[in-house]
């Protein structure tokens, strides 16, 4: 009985981690170039004594595309294709996103609005507007004419699975995801930048909301267990009578 | 009551294992012994629906056989969860940091390479791996396979388990019952 008991009580704590993913999963899937996660589970088994419940493995990023949409921001860029844009932090650290709104500042540097800035790209005060083209080139318009300003790279991973998340559609490179390596966007078959469109979150909201529902009927069915597993306690309890 | 018991843990384990990837489900199955009824749990056949996820080192199985995977302590196991990552070596490990094995050890997967429905590893046009399958099976990428329990089935037996641990109970009762009263009523000498 403990052991149904047990299987039961595994089987609750590991669909209240899947809702905590699934939760936040949710609560960014209006954060432009945000990656979900999926949680995955094993079975728990003692060789030669059958199932023990679950065990939550681990979460896994889900790096897929997301849809692009057309923007209204002023420097809002997204990559169609695998990278992520190399940004620097306020205190000069290093990160990737695929979070591409971007806004030109009075110091000439292109921030989002978490204060991420894009690497090695500076468009003077004075250029009166700025595109970037599908392989990666600033131009910027000048009351005398147009100028290049330099092109934007990106950052590919050996295991882009194993970055870690700081939050939003930030990431940072770990020792298992690999250093950065710099790749050029615009080749045929590599990645472009799409300039005044934006990355959405790959996170369905249907889905999403599915998955809240099994996993809330899943907790619900492990609790009846528990349940009858206390039910069966009970009865064995009561045969001893008078 | 004790086989009400054991088909009671099996439903639960199946329950909490409702959205473990690749698991198949226990069917309880009972036996007539001189000693009463012997539950015992048994893997059952038939696999979980494919669910389709878009990660390229996603795997599932469709047909017989499972991955081969090698855990931190050299011991190989076999399991149909393929929800890989790869990593900086090209190697595919799954969330446990198991690592995936092919017909000639280690399974490399270089940059770029896909793998196809027959578990070849292929980097361009070139075969640099093989999965290892029985013949007839093939292995999709982007998919999971899903757990191949029924949540319905499962709450099914635990009403039913619970329901013939309580007629044990009333048997067990009456039998007390019975014996009772040949301890306190018939032996008494009038």
């Amino acid at each position: 009985m403990d052991r149904a008991l047990f299987a039961a009580a595994t089987g609750m704590a590991a669909q209240q981690r899947n809702l905590d993913t699934i939760a936040d999963n949710l609560s960014n899937s209006d954060v432009a170039g945000f990656k979900g996660s999926v949680q995955t589970f094993a079975e728990l088994a003692a060789p030669g004594e059958g199932g023990l419940g679950t065990t939550p493995l681990g979460s896994h990023l889900l790096l897929t595309q997301g849809k692009l949409a057309k923007s209204g921001g002023s420097f809002d860029l997204a990559i169609e294709g695998p990278g992520f844009f190399n940004v620097v932090g306020a205190r000069g650290e290093r990160a990737y996103t695929r979070g591409g709104a971007f806004e030109r500042r009075a110091d000439g540097s292109v921030r989002d609005a978490r204060g991420y800035a894009l690497r090695g790209v500076s468009i003077p005060a004075d250029a009166l507007s700025a595109t970037v083209s599908e392989d990666g080139t600033i131009r910027a318009t000048f009351t005398g004419g147009t100028r290049t300003l330099g092109r934007i790279s990106l950052a590919e991973f050996a295991a882009p699975d194993r970055l870690r998340s700081i939050g939003g559609s930030a990431f940072e490179a770990t020792p298992q995801s690999g250093r950065a390596r710099e790749i050029v966007p615009g080749p045929k078959d590599g990645p472009k930048i799409r300039f005044g469109m934006l990355e959405q979150s790959n996170v369905s909201i249907v889905e999403a909301m599915m998955q809240i529902l099994t996993a809330q009927r899943a907790y619900e069915a492990n609790a009846k267990g528990v349940q009858a597993a206390d039910e069966m306690l009970r009865i064995a309890n009561n045969l001893q009578r008078g | 009551m004790v086989a009400a018991r054991t088909r009671l843990e099996i439903a639960t384990d199946n329950v909490a294992n409702v959205s473990s990837d690749g698991f198949a489900r226990t069917v309880a199955r009972g036996f007539l012994t001189p000693r009463g009824v012997e539950v015992v749990g048994e893997p059952a056949g038939g696999h979980g629906a494919l669910r389709h996820t878009g990660r390229d080192f996603d795997l599932a199985i469709v047909g017989a056989g499972a991955f081969e995977v090698r855990d931190g302590a050299g011991h190989v196991v076999r399991t149909r969860a393929g929800a890989f990552t790869r990593e900086r070596d090209g190697t595919l490990r799954d969330a446990g940091g198991r690592t995936l094995i092919g017909t000639d050890g280690v399974l490399r997967v270089p940059d770029g390479a896909r793998i196809d429905e027959r578990g070849r590893v292929l980097s361009g046009e070139r075969i640099v791996g093989t999965i290892v399958l029985p013949p007839g099976s093939s292995v999709h990428a982007g998919y999971l396979e899903s757990s191949s329990v029924d949540a319905i089935t499962e709450m099914i037996d635990v009403l039913s388990a619970t329901r013939s641990f309580e007629s044990a109970e009333k048997v067990v009762a009456a039998i007390d019952g019975a014996r009772q009263k040949s301890a306190g009523e018939v032996a008494r000498i009038k």
